[in-house]
């Protein structure tokens, strides 16, 4: 259901404000979505004023600055920070993305930095994406094939493999699906843009032999229906990949089949 | 204890872009659209109670109010049609791109104003 409000206890309220203590010349600000599981209290904004005379460029290495050097307490997930493991994705200036590849450079004014909209917090910038990994796993994102293994490759012409592009790069970070207004709503049974992409991935797969119960399954009011095209999905894809496409491809396979 | 777990800010801090923009738009005028169909048909179910119904609403039409609500009645069909025939588009599977539908969500909003003030000029006899 829409709800615009968010629940009493998740009311963000004004944190604490660490001034800088470099003596720097070029400070900005950054704000940073805080909650702390142990402390019983609300979620806040903590502001830090970071010295970017000895920053790096992207959104990732001024949290790692600020962690290092002003507030250890902060917890993030991050990995390869490289664009490839997906770990880091996050809402920065209001927009989904993956801090190792969004440069500060870009966001004007004051840095925002919120974890991914409309998820059960753990703590800090972690959010709880495990109903995301069920959706997934209910859409079983492996190959279904009944051949037997004759020691021979599967083989599969260009063109079919050609199909796969710009399905096969989803990293499953999520910054999608959280970025989607459907979603938000209807979280717990819409399976949204990512887990959809994926349904796409193996749907239009050649060597899959599944096709038509994979469309059969898909196929559903609240499961793929509630997508209407707001494309926030598109806009948010840090590997600009088109899952909003994807989604209207099965739409159209399951109209003209 | 899960519970306890705040839920993070949703559209309190999301970036609007043209297409959520008119996403939503679409659906707040589809929604005033179905009210101002209903209330036409009973207002013309009205002439058959005889004139005085007819000059009584005549005279809100007339008023600086009623003009007001006819223009935006125009509006707001003018902008649901054009918005509808660019899902068709997109049904189709055309215009994904952020690019293409950035120009088709720009061309929805100036073709509504657009065709809004051609029906006005058209229906006020101005040419």
């Amino acid at each position: 259901m829409v709800q615009i409000n968010l629940p009493k206890n998740s009311k963000v309220q004004k944190g604490e404000y660490y001034k800088d203590t470099t003596g720097s010349k070029n400070i900005r600000k950054v704000n940073i979505y805080r909650w702390d599981p142990s402390s019983g209290k609300n979620p806040r904004i903590d502001t830090y004023e970071v010295d970017m005379d000895n920053c790096p460029s992207k959104v990732l290495d001024l949290l790692n600055k600020i962690k290092n050097e002003i507030d250890s307490s902060l917890a993030y997930r991050r990995s390869c920070s490289h664009g490839v493991c997906g770990s880091c994705a996050m809402n920065m200036d209001g927009k989904n993305g993956l801090a190792c590849t969004k440069p500060h450079s870009e966001i004007k004014g004051d840095i925002n930095i919120y974890p991914l909209p409309h998820l059960k917090v753990e703590k800090d910038l972690i959010g709880d994406l495990s109903t995301l990994y069920k959706q997934y796993h209910s859409i079983e994102p492996w190959l279904k094939n009944s051949k037997k293994d004759d020691g021979k490759e599967n083989l599969q012409s260009t063109e079919d493999r050609a199909k796969l592009d710009g399905l096969y790069e989803c990293i499953m970070c999520a910054c999608c699906s959280t970025a989607c207004p459907s979603y938000w709503w209807n979280g717990d049974k819409y399976l949204g843009p990512a887990v959809l992409l994926q349904a796409y991935r193996w749907i239009i797969d050649s060597r899959d032999e599944e096709r038509k119960k994979r469309l059969k399954k898909v196929a559903d009011e609240l499961k793929l229906y509630r997508c209407h095209t707001i494309m926030n999905c598109t806009n948010a894809c840090p590997k600009g990949l088109n899952p909003a496409k994807a989604i209207a491809s099965i739409k159209k396979m399951l109209a003209t089949s | 204890m899960d519970n306890n777990k705040p839920l993070s800010p949703h559209i309190q801090i999301y970036s609007w872009n043209i297409s959520s923009l008119i996403s939503i738009s679409h659906r707040i005028t589809g929604v005033i659209n179905i009210f101002v169909l209903t209330i036409i048909c009973f207002w013309i179910a009205s002439f058959l109670l005889g004139s005085s119904n007819y000059e009584f609403i005549q005279n809100i039409l007339n008023s600086f109010f009623g003009k007001f609500l006819i223009i935006g009645i125009t509006w707001t069909f003018s902008f649901q049609i054009l918005s509808e025939v660019r899902h068709l588009f997109w049904d189709l599977g055309y215009g994904f791109e952020i690019k293409t539908s950035n120009i088709s969500g720009f061309i929805v909003i100036l073709g509504s104003f657009i065709i809004t003030i051609i029906i006005y000029i058209l229906g006020r006899q101005l040419i």
